[in-house]
This record gives structure tokens, sequence and C-alpha cells, in this order.
């Protein structure tokens, strides 16, 4: 064991030796999320809505007060009608327009389904779903105050029309997508390119012909970069909390399980990778091209897998960032538990199975 | 005639000075010997006179041409051979020296028919389409020669052309730098191989950056009192 | 003790290894002396257990290569001819990190390092890349020591080295030889093997030739001549009318002529006179170890 620790410990040192590796592994996440997510919150903050009322009766200027009054919205328009509201998308000032249907008091006390329906340009997608979220709690809140005064009440119904992308996809989509990149690349690639530099250094051939077995050697040299991964999961999720007031409906427990398996998908891909490679520079493109490419633009990260060709989508089910993703959404935003994800778990620990077993029939070879 | 003179030649970086005021010239048609320990500014010098670094100051002529000032004339007026890189592995070999040939803008014609030579010359007719990664090693530094000298220049540097290779194909190499030396061109080569410093017809020993020793090895052994080269090098280069 | 039994070891088309066999006795340095592409490399890579041969086995010290290749591990200290050890660490980490691997501490055989390391000791501090290329062999030899192996494996240590620090680095081989570890060295420089108890001389993946320095001088088949010569490219010429069973060369300023048969010194000498030089000229002498190479590649 004492081999084994001092191999832990000369790959921190390598770690913090070399600032570029250090910059890598510690800055990307932090940019990458801030890249993400700022440009969407920024936006948002700038972005004006309009209200189209057509009740003119006293609850709908109730609401109207309700969201005005919210200090986040600002320079609100008034719009006339509904031919109104594709012109003023086409301007490109407004992203969100409120539309109180007629009769609106009528139908809210009487026949008890009221309904508000959210017309959204959803060009931008990211930023527009954020604010339709942000639109819906607003007329939530206001429900439940509504309720309050008048008990048994019906829930509204929100009717939330998107204009130009009509399939809805979460805002959140880039936490679980930021978070298999940041394993992707601090795991993944940087155990391959460790792995092959010392290959490519002749140290290899010096650590193996020592006392200490081999899997220790592989094992010590990428558990740091596990550690950090782990640790820079933890940061998005962090900033994804208390940043960008992302909820967090499932356990964390078993978020970070999932987080944990994914990283160690990641690490024997770049360990197979190295059995392989030459060199550091082979070794990172194979990973690139093999788990980073795949991770952005196969796993629904960008591109949504239902718009796909057939055969991408089945290339996208090998993908393990695709049931990563999944997965993590699913804890995140439905709060599913271990039985609501049990399938893209069970497919990313077949996956992890699958390349453990490759990689080490590569490693027990002389 | 002279085609190298160096005088008062001084190289620095930063306030390291890696070659520190040598002179010396070497004659047309000569084959000089260019020794020293690593790190004693051999490769800072011979990149000076390959017209790949300018000096800091002093001066250097190659083949006529300004050290300080003519880099690029320099560099198409000599022959340049390193035991590091020299050929294309993945090449054939008439391909490598038609390569080189056509990089030094050798009228195809003429190409042509140098190609046909060395070939024959180094007796690999069979070898000629063969890649160049498979030939062995002794094989592979012969013909790196022979394509350093394909525009024939007026001045060949080689930078340990020998290193590795077998004892007779040392030999067949030093049969070719004298073959060459005979036909008036200068050979500037460096070596490991004190034995080899004894083909030279000059040596010129250096240490920490300057000239230590300069002359005809036999002279300067009998000089010196000593035996044989590899007690004179380490006479002049201790530690 | 070192018994190597046939063995063969083939890269895609190329022969490296071809029925390679010999023993070396504990407590002797041995040379194995060839050029690039001899096999050097590939036979000390089986031998450190860093690949299988294709056929035949060996033992150290009893230990098969095969089977008990991790006992062979513990017993072993190996110089790769690659400079591979960690440069952005210090001196005094690389050296700390490879005792620690074999479950060490420096301090244990520090005696057995202590004339090498007490070079490096100024520099213990600096990172392993920065160090001067002699010093780097030092550290990497200290490295592959701390754990005083009983075999030292040394890969071409003093290729590209210039002849002074081939001197120091020889003279400290000596002093672990003094130590009782058996040295195994591979160099491709022919004037080293006098410097061997016993040498492999190997060319094309075999043995031509294996004993001790003076045994293989010993052996030499003929007479060898020295005609001392001004201009060796001009006598060169002169030398291809010489007929009959005689092989000459350079070597150095002289003109090295092996004569096969004792009946053909006649014929020399009257060869001799005809292109000009007195028999003073020509000194019979003693063969060095290159020149038995030259005699057992070529004829």
């Amino acid at each position: 064991m004492k081999g084994f620790r001092a191999i832990l410990i000369k790959e921190f040192q390598h770690i913090f030796r070399d600032r570029k590796t250090l910059a890598m592994v510690f800055v990307i996440p932090v940019v990458m999320i801030i890249l993400f997510g700022y440009a969407i919150s920024n936006e948002i903050k700038n972005t004006k809505i309009a209200i189209l009322n057509h009740a003119h009766d006293p609850l709908s200027y109730t609401l109207i007060e309700k969201v005005t009054s919210t200090n986040y919205f600002q320079n609100i328009k008034f719009l006339h009608g509904n031919h109104e509201i594709e012109e003023i998308f086409r301007e490109g000032k407004v992203r969100l327009v409120l539309v109180i249907p007629d009769r609106f008091e009528q139908s809210f006390y009487k026949e008890k389904n009221a309904t508000v329906q959210l017309v959204a340009d959803a060009s931008d997608l990211n930023n527009t779903v954020t604010l339709v979220n942000y639109m819906q709690t607003i007329v939530s809140d206001f429900q439940a105050e509504q309720n309050v005064l008048l008990p048994n009440m019906q829930p509204f119904q929100i009717n939330v029309k998107m204009e130009y992308n009509p399939e809805m996809k979460s805002v959140y989509m880039f936490v679980p997508g930021n978070i298999a990149m940041v394993m992707v690349i601090v795991t993944a690639l940087m155990a391959s390119i460790t792995l092959s530099r010392e290959k490519e250094s002749g140290s290899m051939r010096m650590l193996t012909i020592t006392p200490i077995r081999p899997i220790f050697v592989i094992l010590g040299k990428i558990l740091p970069y596990m550690i950090i991964s782990f640790f820079s999961a933890i940061v998005i999720l962090l900033m994804a909390v208390f940043i960008f007031q992302m909820p967090i409906n499932g356990g964390i427990a078993l978020l970070l399980l999932i987080c944990l398996i994914f990283m160690l998908t990641a690490a024997s891909f770049g360990i197979l990778v190295s059995t392989f490679a030459p060199s550091q520079q082979v070794a990172m493109i194979a990973t690139m091209m093999g788990l980073f490419m795949p991770t952005m633009l196969l796993s629904g990260f960008i591109f949504p897998i239902e718009n796909m060709p057939w055969i991408l989508r089945v290339f996208s089910n090998i993908v393990p960032s695709t049931w990563f993703i999944i997965a993590i959404k699913d804890v995140m935003i439905k709060g599913a538990g271990f039985v609501g994800i049990l399938k893209p778990f069970l497919i990313l620990i077949l996956l992890n199975i699958v390349l453990i077993t490759i990689t080490l029939q590569r490693i027990s070879k002389k | 005639m002279n085609s190298i003179v160096v005088k008062n030649l001084t190289k620095k970086f930063g306030d390291f000075t890696a070659v520190n005021n040598i002179s010396f010239e070497v004659k047309k048609g000569e084959v000089f010997g260019f020794l020293g320990a690593n790190g004693a500014g051999k490769t800072t010098a011979m990149k000076i006179l390959c017209g790949l670094l300018k000096p800091t100051f002093g001066e250097a002529y190659i083949a006529g041409y300004n050290a300080f000032t003519e880099g690029k004339k320099i560099r198409e007026n000599i022959g340049y051979m390193s035991q590091r890189f020299s050929l294309y592995e993945d090449m054939k070999v008439w391909e490598n020296i038609e390569l080189f040939g056509t990089i030094y803008k050798v009228k195809k014609s003429i190409l042509k028919e140098r190609i046909k030579r060395v070939i024959q010359r180094l007796n690999m007719q069979s070898y000629a389409d063969e890649l160049v990664g498979s030939l062995p090693l002794g094989q592979k530094q012969k013909l790196a020669f022979a394509t350093a000298l394909i525009h024939e220049p007026k001045i060949v540097f080689l930078d340990e052309p020998t290193s590795g290779v077998d004892p007779i194909v040392r030999r067949e190499f030093w049969e070719l730098i004298y073959e060459t030396a005979a036909k008036d061109v200068t050979v500037f080569t460096t070596t490991h191989y004190m034995d080899e410093a004894e083909y030279c017809n000059r040596i010129c020993i250096m240490a920490e950056g300057s000239v230590q020793l300069i002359g005809n090895p036999e002279e300067l052994k009998r000089r010196m009192r000593v035996n044989n080269m590899d007690e004179l090098f380490c006479k002049f280069v201790k530690r | 003790m070192l018994k190597i039994a046939r063995i063969s070891k083939s890269f895609k088309k190329v022969e490296a290894l071809k029925d390679v066999t010999f023993e070396v006795e504990n407590g002797e340095i041995f040379g194995v002396v060839g050029p690039d592409g001899a096999g050097k490399t590939t036979l000390f890579n089986i031998l450190v257990t860093l690949i299988n041969p294709d056929k035949g086995s060996a033992s150290i010290n009893g230990f098969n290569i095969d089977k008990d290749y991790k006992k062979i591990r513990e017993v072993i200290g190996y110089l790769p001819g690659q400079f591979s050890l960690y440069p952005d660490l210090s001196c005094y980490e690389n050296l700390d990190f490879f005792a620690t691997l074999y479950g060490n501490s420096i301090e244990e055989n520090y005696e057995l390092i202590q004339p090498i390391w007490s070079q490096l000791e100024p520099f213990k501090d600096r990172r392993a890349g920065r160090l001067s290329g002699g010093m780097k062999q030092k550290l990497a030899l200290c490295c592959a020591l701390v754990h005083r192996p009983q075999v030292l494996f040394l890969d071409e240590p003093t290729t590209g080295v210039d002849p002074v620090s081939r001197r120091e680095f020889w003279s400290i081989l000596k002093e672990i030889k003094k130590e009782g570890i058996t040295v195994l060295v591979s160099t491709p420089y022919m004037d080293e093997a006098t410097l061997c108890d016993r040498v492999g001389l190997m060319q094309n993946g075999e043995l031509l030739k294996i004993g001790s320095p003076e045994n293989i001088v010993a052996e030499f088949s003929g007479l060898l001549f020295a005609l001392r010569a001004s201009e060796m490219y001009p006598l060169l010429e002169k030398f291809k009318n010489l007929s009959g069973n005689i092989h000459y060369y350079p070597f150095g300023q002289q003109l090295h002529i092996a004569v096969s048969h004792e009946a053909d010194v006649g014929l020399l000498y009257d060869f001799v006179k005809e292109i000009g030089y007195g028999l003073l000229d020509l000194q019979q002498i003693t063969p060095s170890i290159e020149d038995c190479f030259i005699q057992l590649m070529a004829y």
C-alpha cells in the first residue's frame, strides 16, 4: 500500500506543478457553467414581456398588478389584439406574452376553470423556458393567494404555447450536460493523457518492473483526477442551485451516486484509450472523438435526440453520457427516486461493466 | 581558400554565454572534426554556421556568406545531416532524394540523373522502391548523407552521423566522406567516437563555450604527449 | 547468476533475437556490445520482464523470467536507454518515489548510493528536467540502485555521452561491482568492451562471440598489421589493387590490415613496398575488440 500511496502523491505533485493541467481541471467547470448559465440569466433580466388582456375585469387587473409588482419584469408592454403578438416577437424585444382570455373572472369564479395562456418565442429555447418557468411561478402564486380567499378552487390552467419551437426542452439541460462534459474532460481525458505520458516518456517501464502491481499504478494515477472531477461536479451543482436557482427535487445522495458511476465509466474509457495510444496526442484525439464529441453532440445535451436520424439515435444509445444526462435530469427536475431512474441507471452500469472488462483484459496483457 | 571563417564569434542567451569568442578557419575540401563535451556549445556553434541562428557578435563567413545577414544564402549553399532527423521514414528511397533535391531547387533533368548516380554509388538499386523506414540503420545514414549532398553544396555539416552504426558501415561511411572531400567539398562533423576524430584532417575541441585546442590529430597527440585521442580529449575537457 | 537459454524474439517481420544463449556469473560486469539494431534493447527488455520471448527461457538467480517475474522485479535494477524519471519532480522526490515503490526508504541503502548521490546533493531540490545530461544519468542510476538490487541492467548508459563523462560512468560501475552487484551493460562503443569482465558481441540479433576481452582478442584468427597513413583516402584507393585473402580498413590514422594466412604476409610486404612505403611503416599489432568485431562480422 505504500507504493500505491507514493503513486497517488506523485500524481498530485504532477497536477499541482503543471499550471496548464491545473487550470484545465479547475477552471473549465466554472467557465462552462458561467458561459451557459449567465448568458441565460442576463438575457432574462433584460427581456421584456407583454400582456394581452382580453378580459378587462377586476380579477384580470389583480393578476396584472401581481405580475408588474415583481421587479423582475420591467417595461411591460400592453397589447391590444392577437395580431400584435407575432409582430412584437419579430421585433425581438419581447419573448413572452401573457394572454388573459375573455371572461376571465367569470370562468374563475363560476365555471371554476380559468385559463391563462403564455405565448413564448422559443427560438432561443433555454432563455425562454426560464422565462416561462418564472411566469408560471408568479401565476401559481397568484392562484394560491386567491385560493386562500376562496377555498376548493380548481387550479388555474396555464396554457403554454411555444412559438417557433413547439417541442419544449428543459432549461436545466445544461447542468447535467455540463457535469458530463467536466467528467469526460477531467477524468477520461486526463486519465488517458497522464497514463500515455508515462508510456511515452518510458517511465511506465520503470514502474512496470518495480514490485508494485500494475492495477495499483493505474488506480493511483487516476484517483486524483476522479477526486477532482467529483469535486467539480459538486461545484457545478452548487452553482446551479445558488446562482441559477435550479431546483434539486430528488435525493442528493442518489445524484452523487450517479455521478460516481459515470465517473468510473469515464475513467475506464480513459484507461482503455491509453492502452492503445502510443503517445499523448493520440490519446487526446481518441478521447475527444470517442467520448467528448459524442457527449456534446449525441447525448441530447445540445441537440435533441428525437430530431436525429435513426442511425445517430441508435448510436446515442451507447453513449454513456446520454443515460447519465437522463438520470441526472430526472432526479433533479422530476424528483425521481431510484426506481424512477432504474433504466438509465442499469444501462449505465452495463456500459460500465463492458468497458471495465475490456480495460482489465488489456491491462493484464504483458 | 577558406570555406569557413570564424573570428571572435560569441553567442549569448540572456546572461548565459553559449559560445565564447571562438575563432577558426576551415579550408576548402578539408575534413574538420568538431568535438566537445555535452553542453560545450557545439550545437549552438553548429547552428550559427548553418545559418539557423544569428550570433551576438564577432564574425562568421560560411561559403563566403555572412552569418549575421545572409542566413538564407548560407542554408542554400550547405548540406546538413543529423543523427536525429534526416529522412522521411514513410517515403521511398528515391522519393526522399527527389524531395530534398526539389527543396534545394535542383533542375528536374539534372536531379533525375543524380538520383540514379546516388543509388548506384550506394549499391541500393534493389532498395530504391523500399520505404526508408525498412532499411538498416547504416544504409539510412549513408543515404541521408548522399541526400544532404544532392544539391552539390560547398560545405556539408554532419551532426554525429555515425552514432550507433556498426563498425563496418561506419568505415564505409567514412569512405564516403573522403570521397566527398576529394571533390573539394568541405566536411564539418561532430562525433563521440574518438577514433573517428583521427580520420579528420584537423579537429577542434570545445569546452565551456571556448576552443581549447585545434590542429591535426597526429600532431596534437605528439605535442600533448598522449597515446590516443581519448586521453587528449579527457585532458582538455575536465569537469 | 543469469542463465539465458536459446532465446528468440520477433517483431512482425524483424527477427530481433535469434537463439541467444549465455550465462553471467555473480558479481561480474557483463557487456553486451553491438551496433544499434543488434537486439541489445530487446534482450534487456526480456530479462527485466517487460516482454516475453517467443522461444527459449532465462533465469535470474534461480527465478524464471516467465513464472517468477514478480520475484525477479524485486531483485533487479534497471536503467533504460531513454531518460525515464519525472522531469517535474525534484531529484530528491524522484529518488524517494522509487525507494518507496520498493517498500524501502532512502536511508536503508544510503551507503550504496552515497558516492553518486553526494554529487547530486547540492541540486536535490532542483527539478530533474533541469539537470544536465550527466547529472540526469547519475540520478537515474541512484534510482535504479536505491533498493540495492542483486542484478543491475544498464541499457546503453553511455550512448551520445562525451568521452569524459563515459570514463566517469565506468568508474562508477566498478564501484558498484565492488558492492557485489552483478552488472549487465549494453553499449555500441567497442572500446568500452575492455572495461567489462566478459562481453557478448552482438549483431543482427545473434551473439557472435562470448568471452573475456582478452580471450576474444586472443582468438583473433590470422595476423593484424597497421600501416601509418598521412592521407587515408589515396591509400585506400591504392589498396583496392591488392589481391589475396587480405582485409583492410581505416582505424584512426592507421590502416589496419588483417592477413588470414601467414603465407600472404609476404604478398603484403611486397605490395606495401610497391606503393612506396617503407617496411618500418608496417607494424604487426595486437587487435582490439573492434578489430575482432569486424572480423566476426565480415570474414
